[in-house]
């Protein structure tokens, strides 16, 4: 039995999450500005978010060591949460920072939007660590509701409110699924968490039609969540009409916590006698298909980015399909690897936007020479998420399809080959938009702020290129968490 | 023996790519010296390599390991045998004359430059790395370069030309990817280096090795490229600026052919000995295609590109023979390939400089107005010709008289061929260095200081392989006999 303290404790960065929250919102209250002042940027406000963020990982650094089952197995702290909790507060601390210039751009509610922000991120770090559907439940609630809000933010852009309509019915939708699937499991079982799921169904021989559908119900829900082929269709609007920085923030924290999710509940939830590789092999095949033919095509950037996002879920799906304790090392490298790249070509497309006002793949033209900072870190960005040597990239769709064979999906493997040569060229096709077409000519300026974001996130990327080995070491960690018993 | 000598081989360059990014706007210029230095440095340190190798051992020398991704069974491996070392000469020695030649350059003068320093990295690490992996990652490295190269100072079919070339590579490489990936897998998941895996891979069943080669040799076909592979090549040649053409040509083509000897006989020398047929047939294919292709071309840079297609058809089957004369005529085809290649390049190059066209049509009688550049093409067009007493004739004649045993067909219609290579050189020269001079080119200057100092070297180089080929023959011949006993002659 945990004591009370020692459960707050445990919980100690997801309070700090909470609270930092609500301390921005209570701050521009304090310090409020009259109403008649034309909004500009207030960067204090997010470096205070930014500080919470760090002094949650911080936190959770120092903690790394420590397991537990909080409240009845309802929450699990181990070091897959550690993982995913330090990734969504990075995650959040560049959102944060990059979002400072453009926020006046479309709205005067800049506190609110990093609360939401924050909180969006609490849910994240909570659905790494439920380990029961309800909880499940409750934490997908938590990230759902900020994002509707957030993809919104743009009042006066009604691609924004477009957007956010259809969220809002994704997520009805997928909810609902995910509550029927959840209730035909408990129906059924008597329980509703996750390791007595696991341990139930690892007793079974035949399944009952009424579990199984439940289950398919449920991976359905989750499959919205990671963006993953069939269920993607809403992807490419609402990445196009949400605010960029929301899109960046969706793009990898929004699908690494449904990842974050799917894992624990598959690996340790799902013993049936199915052929889950196949399953989870299908989908990842459809996914970078679908996602990398749709992507050839596109003229604006967030949504060519939206397209090769539902593409990079069905590479992050083979570690899943692999169903191994590297597999799913190789699916956490992927995820650090995929997210600095997305989001340092993000912050570069948010830099660009805010100087131009546009996200159309043809106004890119000459940004090597109006930008060459900005072209070359987005270069770099798009040349990673292709998978492309000395990137970071490259170890991680290597890794992944080492395992991937490993596991006996060679034809998995021949898929994901196949589709990242046709990823190149629509990749290829913005570096050479940047570099080699005529465009305008006149200097760019960029915030800086976004160049500091640019500099971290390629940074990384160029680092686990070149010396990956800790952060392969701590994804194994973080997997054998999984695979412990 | 210096430690870390051929990790310095691949960071000069490299330290050289960075650096001369770096140089202020103003004086954007000095970049070009920076890379100067750099490739130079480059260069002596191959230089001293050449010497102290130690020319009767068979194994790696100067190795270099280190830890690098323990948990994926990859590490940082580099080494240098017969195979090699005179590929990493030649790569420096053309990095070298490609930046001398790379003078007129004048929009963005540092990327230009550091793009040209990288793709020397790249393309040294290729051959010396001795893990598939890092090999692997060399191999894609080099691709990236060369494809902003073509694409941003090419011709003005750049685009068509860059892509083109970049998915063709690509795609090859991708099978050279999946292809290591099933060696790791099947020799038991331990490591990727390549000296600790080859009894292991050697011991797997011929089926096998067999798959697993075919994945290799898609990749290094690509690269030659051998026919049916190589419909990349006019376009990439012809639209990329005179350096970056020489390093293609001079080096980029031998990473294949390298490849076939770095990862065939030794490490799967059944899977060589089952397609080897097929490539001889191919080789066979390419030397006669291309020739027949060049006699048809109206522009030099496109006869020359068609040129060097047959002349790699010849180094794949001597490979594809598997005997020690067959090998060693084509490594030595590869060296001396890569001088010619080199010559003729930065020749057209010159000569486009001054007519501003590379029809053949449109020159005639330059002999009579710049008799050393119109002298020199003549040695390059002989040599490239295989003309006794130059590199060219060692390569060619051993490569024939080497896979005669074993291809007898093959070897008479290779030996042939060499009547069709010396119809469209004597034509070209006939029409474009003798015959009436061409009025519009009475004026045309002769060879500068700039362009003798790139070009003289790869022709005095040529004629003293050609006339000493134990230079050669004496740095390859322990590496090349240990894989022809690999491959059981």
């Amino acid at each position: 039995m945990i004591s009370p303290a020692d459960t707050l404790i445990h919980l100690l960065p997801e309070v700090i999450v909470a609270i930092t929250g609500a301390v921005v919102i209570v701050a521009d209250l304090v310090w409020k500005r009259p109403d008649h002042v034309r909004p500009g940027p207030r960067p204090w406000l997010a470096y205070l978010g930014i500080a919470g963020l760090a002094a949650a990982a911080v936190v959770t650094v120092a903690m790394a060591g420590r397991s537990a089952e909080l409240f009845e197995g309802l929450v699990i702290i181990d070091p897959l949460t550690t993982f995913f909790r330090l990734l969504f507060l990075g995650i959040a601390a560049v959102v944060l920072l990059v979002a400072v210039d453009p926020l006046p751009r479309f709205t005067r509610w800049d506190a609110e939007f990093h609360a939401l922000v924050l909180w969006c991120t609490l849910g994240h770090m909570l659905l790494a660590s439920a380990g029961e559907l309800f909880t499940i439940f409750l934490a997908l609630q938590l990230t759902s509701l900020p994002l509707i809000v957030l993809i919104g933010y743009a009042k006066r852009d009604k691609r924004s409110g477009e957007a956010a309509l259809k969220y809002l019915l994704l997520v009805l939708v997928s909810t609902a699924v995910l509550l029927y699937g959840m209730s035909f499991i408990y129906g059924s079982l008597g329980t509703s968490t996750v390791a007595e799921i696991g341990d139930l169904l690892a007793g079974m021989t035949t399944v009952e039609p009424v579990l199984a559908l439940g289950l398919v119900l449920l991976l359905t829900g989750f499959a919205f969540k990671i963006t993953a082929a069939p269920f993607h269709y809403w992807v490419p609007d609402v990445y196009q009409g949400a605010p960029t920085p929301v899109t960046a923030f969706m793009s990898v924290g929004s699908k690494f916590a449904g990842f974050a999710l799917a894992l624990r509940i598959i690996i340790t939830g799902l013993h049936l006698p199915l052929n889950w590789h196949v399953i989870f092999g299908v989908m990842a095949a459809l996914s970078m298909t679908i996602g990398n033919l749709g992507a050839i095509k596109q003229t604006d950037i967030k949504r060519l980015l939206a397209y090769s996002g539902i593409a990079q879920a069905g590479f992050l799906l083979i570690g899943i399909a692999a169903l191994s304790e590297s597999g799913v090392a190789a699916l956490l490298f992927y995820t650090v690897a995929y997210g600095l790249a997305n989001l340092a070509a993000f912050a570069a497309i948010i830099a660009f936007a805010q100087s131009t006002g546009s996200t159309a793949l043809a106004d890119y033209a000459g940004l090597g020479r109006r930008a060459p900072l900005t072209a070359f870190v987005l270069t770099v960005a798009l040349l990673s998420l292709a998978g492309l040597p000395l990137m970071a990239g490259f170890v991680a769709k290597f890794h992944v399809f080492l395992q991937a064979t490993q596991a006996g999906l060679v034809w998995l493997v021949a898929i994901g080959v196949a589709n990242s040569v046709v990823s190149l060229y629509y990749y290829l096709r913005i570096v050479w938009q940047i570099y080699v077409a005529e465009g305008e000519s006149a200097p760019l300026a960029l915030p800086w702020r976004s160049g500091v974001a640019m500099g971290v996130c390629i940074s990384g990327v160029l680092i686990l290129g070149v010396y990956p080995e800790p952060m392969l070491t701590a994804a194994a960690h973080a997997a054998s968490a999984l695979f412990g018993k | 023996m210096i430690p870390g000598v051929l990790a310095a081989l691949i960071l000069i360059p490299l330290a050289g790519g960075i650096a001369s990014s770096l140089v202020p706007r103003r004086t954007e210029g000095r970049a070009r010296d920076v890379a100067l230095v750099s490739s130079g440095a480059t260069l002596g340190v191959a230089l001293w390599l050449w010497v102290a190798f130690d020319r009767s051992r068979e194994t790696m020398q100067f190795e270099f390991v280190r830890e690098w991704i323990p948990g994926l069974g990859t590490g940082i491996h580099l080494g240098v045998d017969g195979l090699s070392l005179p590929m990493v000469l030649l790569t420096a020695l053309l990095t070298f004359l490609a930046t001398i030649a790379s003078s007129k350059v004048s929009d963005q003068v540092r990327a230009y430059f550091s793009l040209l320093l990288i793709l020397e990295a790249g393309l040294i690490g290729v051959f010396l790395a001795l893990d598939l992996v890092l090999f692997y990652l060399f191999w894609e490295v080099v691709l990236i370069p060369m494809f902003f190269l073509i694409g941003i100072w090419g011709g003005e079919r750049r685009t068509y030309a860059s892509v083109k070339f970049f998915v063709y590579t690509l795609s090859g490489s991708l099978a050279m990817l999946a292809g290591i990936i099933a060696l790791f897998l099947s020799t038991g998941g331990k490591t990727f280096d390549l000296i600790a895996i080859a009894p292991a891979a050697a011991a797997l069943p011929v089926a096998t090795q067999t798959a697993i080669f075919a994945a290799f040799a898609v990749a290094l076909a690509v690269k030659i490229p051998i026919v049916p592979f190589h419909t990349w090549l006019p376009d990439a040649h012809v639209e990329a600026p005179t350096a970056v053409s020489v390093l293609l040509a001079g080096v980029l083509l031998k990473m294949g052919s390298y490849g076939f000897l770095r990862l065939g006989p030794q490490l799967l020398p059944e899977g060589f000995s089952q397609i080897a047929p097929t490539l001889a047939l191919l080789g066979v294919i390419s030397i006669v295609w291309g020739a027949a292709v060049a006699l048809r071309q109206t522009d030099l840079k496109r006869l020359v590109a068609y040129s060097s297609i047959s002349h790699m058809g010849y180094v794949m089957l001597g490979i594809a023979s598997g005997t020690a004369a067959g090998m060693m005529g084509a490594s030595i085809q590869m060296f001396s390939h890569g001088l010619i290649a080199g010559m003729s390049f930065l020749l057209v190059g010159a000569l486009y400089e001054r007519a501003h066209t590379r029809e053949i049509e449109a020159f005639g009688g330059i002999v009579k107005v710049a008799p050393v550049l119109a002298g020199t093409l003549v040695f390059a067009s002989f040599a490239s010709a295989g003309l006794p007493g130059l590199s060219g004739f060692v390569g060619e004649f051993l490569v024939i008289v080497g896979s005669f045993p074993v291809f007898a067909p093959h070897a008479v219609i290779a030996a042939a061929a060499v009547v069709i290579t010396c119809g469209y050189l004597l034509w070209m020269l006939r029409e474009v260095v003798f015959g009436p001079l061409n009025a519009q080119h009475a004026e045309m200057p002769e060879m500068t200081g700039t362009e003798a100092a790139s070009i003289l070297p790869l022709g005095a180089a040529c004629l003293a392989v050609g006339i000493f080929p134990q230079i050669l023959e004496g740095v390859m011949r322990s590496s090349l006999d240990a894989l022809v006993r690999a491959l059981g002659g």
